[in-house]
């Protein structure tokens, strides 16, 4: 054949694929890449899987007040028996619950809500959606200490309001009446972060593509109609995140109460945080502390299963 | 002219639409136009029922006492305030500078673990602070970091980073690996095609995580709260509720505090909350 | 400039290899056009070239220097990538003065030598825009403009042409063409288009699954493909490829189909046949060199009409052929419709043929 110089080159070498590389071999070739994220994984070492071990151990053991480790007398499981027994427990969770999901709900609907009324350009919006952040910017603590003032028994500025509204003839103790103190704090917890919503929900928002929603206002759809079939499916990813998010934030709250009644009046807004908090530090009950911090941590690993899923989907896609 | 009925649903949504704003901002303005109103008034002019709804004699003087540096309420405030301000930054500066490689590495590299550690740094946020009280209590005692801010910044380090890396993980698979590519060829080093190319085009998510790390170490209290015990170490978080619990009934000195505290973090974050906003629409939300 | 040598280069991931035991010699001044399927290996070998990632074995020479182990930064050459990969955030004039400033050249020097190759590319009014402010044909001279105001030792393109539209394709094309003659450059262009390949080439580089399969010169790839693959990727439409089996008909070699018929083979021809492996021989050929006869005479064979494709100047149509499909290009008075039973004649002269078992060509 006439190929110039016998350049042509081709070889019939059949392509044996070269077996796979072990995976410590990888690694080692890798080696460089971990230096990357070595700092950020120390860290989270530090800061993360050692006190995890730490409660996990502290869960099977009675500790002395004194947390002399020492003197530690091993119980195995009757910390976890002594507390899905004790009726405490049960108050505490179905309070909880009441907590997590009063407070996701509103948080999701009032933050999507303002995410679709603020999604319209129109003058003043970034400052409006400024003020709406606001809430969630300050500090637990200093919200925590302005509601108590709102809802103050003798002084406080929204029983004055209603009673200016006529809605009531005599003030409202909001926050010392088992009655009313868990929705009280509910509001505060509410008003505290519907804005995280808004900010999730408007950034995924702006993702829901403009040609589709011309495309089913010429078809004839009513605004709802374009909200329901076409935004909201779009939503749906950040929603999912949005809300294991505030339910994660939720379940783990414990400034709010803890500041504003100390689970209290008579237990009435103990939630899971503020009773291990309590159990721990105020009663010195160490082992079933830990046993609740670690009953915590299975159902946050549940979620976070769903979290990560979440927040991942789409990120193998992404990078290819 | 006569409206169509579509028209009229139109304006029926968009009014709404209004209304539902506006009661949204007077939820979310009332306790802090609040927390105001009362911090101009004097203790015996809050202690009243029904309030005045604007102080009768609006006065400056809770403010001036808490930056008093004569007084000492004044000099506990402005340290609590220096306190906070130095954890902050400090937190803020190693969380950008951890999250940064990592974020780049999670992006760009493909070793052996590296969704399980992904994944592992981002479960971070399922964490309650308060379950992690006691072994991190005694962890900073065998470092020797209690009663130091060093305890600190360590633990607020791992707030900011779950979503830092996140974030600024997002930017960096948003850019093409061939602007670093091209930036090696035409003669940078690798240290070179990231700093001079890669950081100024996530710039965006640096401010973003920024914010994010330095307002969530301001406002933290768990921590602060049982890590400090010497009174100068404190923050204001911390600090002000000790200032408040000795003086029971000073309502409007504790709205005049919270206020001052708040300052910082919200004019930090309204300055730069588009960047906030952008930051979660390219580098997370957009897949 | 410097010649570019790759020698039995190899680049595995995993357990893939996106390059195959690649050796290729590229002249001083010469511009080799590297084609092939998408995922063959043709962007791996580039940034194999330029250093972007690590050689898993093999060496690879940039003039009389051996670079396997350098970083790019060190390997002296320019790049030209699909996308631009346009620096967003910097203008223009940054864009072009970035390779030099990391060359730590003198201001006046940077500045004299943007201005002078964005006069040749003809983008100085652009100087001061971003790139997003930038058309595509822009960009790419501005991509192009980064990679010239160096004086490397050779060019690496990727697809630099894909995004643009026809016009302007063929408009950069030629510019290519003559900054290379007026540069004397060597260059490695990689891409998809045939004809970019054809016209600007002076040899052409043919993969296939990480594997090269033929270095040559256009002309030469075209004319005598070295196996199955190049010959049906070069060429449009692509040469036609019919399965048939070697026998012999009273003394005289054959190729029959499993159909029925047969025809017989010139000397040539015939001797190439006796060389296949096995009976199994594939018959190829160009859509120039099949007849249409009205009659059947000695030679041809039965085909069947499938589609008839009128584009002014010729008509291409497709007869089935022993279960193939065969380009036909005829006169466009030629009448002929969809189903109509045809005789198909092949020229002996111009057919290639192949080793059905190997799927090489096979050679007199
Ligand atoms: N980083 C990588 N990891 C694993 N496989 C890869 C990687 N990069 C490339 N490959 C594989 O190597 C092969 C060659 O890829 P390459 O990008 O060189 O193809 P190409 O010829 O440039 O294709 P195209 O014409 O589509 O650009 C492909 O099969 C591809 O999937
Ligand atoms: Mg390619």
């Amino acid at each position: 054949m006439s190929t110039a110089q016998g350049q042509a080159i081709f070889r019939d070498v059949p392509a044996s694929p070269p077996k796979k590389p072990h995976i410590g071999q990888r690694a080692w070739q890798a080696r460089a890449d971990y230096l990357y994220v070595a700092p950020a994984i120390l860290v989270m070492l530090i800061v993360i899987a050692y006190p995890i071990y730490y409660t996990i151990e502290l869960s099977f053991f009675n500790t002395p007040a004194n947390l002399q480790l020492s003197q530690k007398q091993w119980t195995g499981l009757s910390n976890y028996t002594a507390i899905l027994s004790s009726p405490v427990f049960w108050k505490v969770t179905w309070q909880t619950l009441v907590w997590t999901v009063l407070s996701t709900f509103f948080a999701f609907v009032l933050g999507l809500g303002a995410a679709l009324s603020l999604h319209r350009e129109f003058v003043g919006r970034a400052f409006l959606r400024g003020l709406l952040l606001v809430p969630w910017v300050v500090s637990a603590v200093a919200a925590s200490y302005v509601w108590k003032w709102l809802y103050h028994s003798d002084f406080g500025a929204i029983s004055a309001m209603l009673t200016a509204a006529g809605l009531i003839d005599k003030p409202i103790n909001f926050v010392d009446n088992t009655q009313t103190s868990l929705y009280a704090l509910i509001v505060v917890n509410i008003w505290k972060e519907f804005s995280f919503a808004m900010i999730m929900l408007m950034a995924g928002l702006q993702t829901v593509p403009e040609q589709l929603l011309r495309a089913a206002q010429v078809d004839g759809a009513s605004p709802w109609q374009r909200f329901w079939h076409v935004t909201f499916p779009h939503l749906s990813g950040v929603s999912t995140v949005t809300v294991l998010l505030l339910v994660v934030q939720n379940f783990n709250s414990f400034i709010i109460p803890f500041i504003m009644t100390g689970g209290g009046p008579v237990g009435s807004t103990q939630i899971w945080i503020t009773h291990i908090y309590e159990l721990a530090f105020l009663r010195q009950r160490w082992g079933l502390g830990a046993a609740y911090a670690v009953l915590l941590f299975l159902i946050m690993m549940t979620l976070g299963y769903f979290y990560v899923r979440a927040l991942t989907r789409g990120d193998e896609s992404r990078a290819g | 002219m006569e409206q169509s009925p579509t028209t009229r649903r139109i304006d029926g949504w968009r009014w709404s639409g209004r209304l539902f704003l506006t009661f949204l901002l007077g939820f979310t303005v009332m306790p802090m136009a609040w927390m105001f109103i009362t911090s101009l008034k004097t203790g015996f002019a809050a202690m009243q029922y029904p309030p005045q709804w604007w102080p009768a004699e609006p006065t400056l003087e809770n403010y001036w006492r808490l930056i008093d540096p004569s007084s000492s309420v004044g000099q506990d405030f402005l340290h609590y305030f220096w306190n906070s301000m130095w954890v902050s930054t400090l937190t803020t500066v190693l969380a950008v500078a951890v999250a940064v490689p990592a974020a780049y590495a999670f992006s760009r590299f493909r070793f052996p673990g590296r969704n399980f550690l992904f994944f592992a740094v981002l479960l971070r946020n399922m964490f309650p602070a308060v379950v992690f009280l006691v072994p991190l209590f005694i962890l900073m005692k065998v470092l020797g970091l209690v009663n130091t801010h060093g305890s600190l910044v360590l633990t607020y380090l791992t707030f900011g980073l779950p979503l830092a890396i996140w974030l600024l993980k997002g930017f960096y698979d948003n850019i093409p690996i061939q602007l670093e590519q091209a930036a090696r060829i035409d003669g940078a080093t690798r240290f070179q095609a990231f700093f001079l190319i890669v950081m100024p085009l996530s710039t965006p998510g640096i401010i973003a995580t920024s914010i994010y790390s330095f307002i969530g170490a301001w406002n933290e209290y768990i921590y602060a709260y049982t890590f400090l015990t010497k009174h100068d170490q404190m923050t204001l978080p911390v600090g002000i509720q000790r200032f408040f619990s000795e003086n029971a009934t000073d309502w409007p000195g504790l709205m005049a505090a919270t206020f001052l505290m708040s300052v910082p973090v919200v004019v930090l974050f309204l300055v730069l909350q588009r960047y906030f906003v952008r930051a979660l629409t390219e580098g997370a939300v957009k897949h | 400039m410097a010649e570019v040598v790759l020698k039995d280069v190899v680049k595995s991931y995993g357990s893939i290899y996106a390059v195959n035991h690649v050796s290729l010699k590229v002249e001083d001044g010469e511009f080799v056009a590297l084609v092939g399927p998408s995922g063959c290996g043709k962007t791996t070998t580039l940034n194999l070239v330029a250093g972007l990632i690590p050689l898993t074995r093999g060496e690879i020479w940039i003039g009389d220097r051996e670079v396997s182990g350098l970083d790019p930064k060190d390997r002296d050459i320019a790049m030209v990538f699909q996308n631009y990969a346009l620096y967003p955030n910097k203008s223009v004039y940054k864009n072009l003065a970035f390779p030099l400033q990391m060359r730590r050249l003198g201001r006046a020097e940077i500045d004299s030598k943007v201005q002078a190759a964005a006069k040749v590319l003809d983008i100085t009014h652009l100087l001061e825009r971003k790139p997003r402010e930038l058309s595509g044909g822009q960009q790419q001279r501005v991509a192009l403009g980064r990679a010239l105001v160096r004086d490397p030792r050779a060019f690496l393109m990727d697809e630099p042409l894909s995004n643009l539209d026809a016009k302007l394709r063929v408009q950069m094309r030629s510019e290519i063409k003559r900054f290379h003659q007026d540069m004397k450059a060597t260059v490695i262009y990689v891409t998809h288009d045939q004809l970019e390949a054809v016209t600007m080439a002076d040899k052409m580089a043919v993969m296939n699954g990480g594997f090269l399969q033929q270095y040559d010169s256009p002309a030469n790839v075209f004319a005598n493909p070295v196996n199955m693959f190049v010959a049906s990727f070069i060429g449009s439409p692509a040469m036609s490829l019919i399965p048939l089996e070697a026998g012999s008909d009273g003394g005289t070699t054959v190729l029959r189909s499993p159909e029925g018929w047969s025809f017989a083979l010139d000397g040539r021809n015939a001797a190439k046949v006796a060389k296949a492996k096995g009976k199994r021989v594939v018959l190829g050929a160009r859509h120039s060199t099949v007849r249409l006869l009205p009659n059947a005479e000695p030679g041809t064979v039965p085909g069947k009409v499938y589609t008839v494709e009128p584009t002014g100047d010729v008509t291409f149509a497709q007869v089935f052929v022993s279960g193939a499909l065969v380009n036909v290009s005829l006169p466009p008075t030629y009448a002929i419709r969809p189903d109509e039973t045809v005789n198909v004649l092949f020229d002996q002269a111009r057919m290639h043929l192949f080793d059905g078992e190997t799927e090489m060509a096979l050679t007199a």
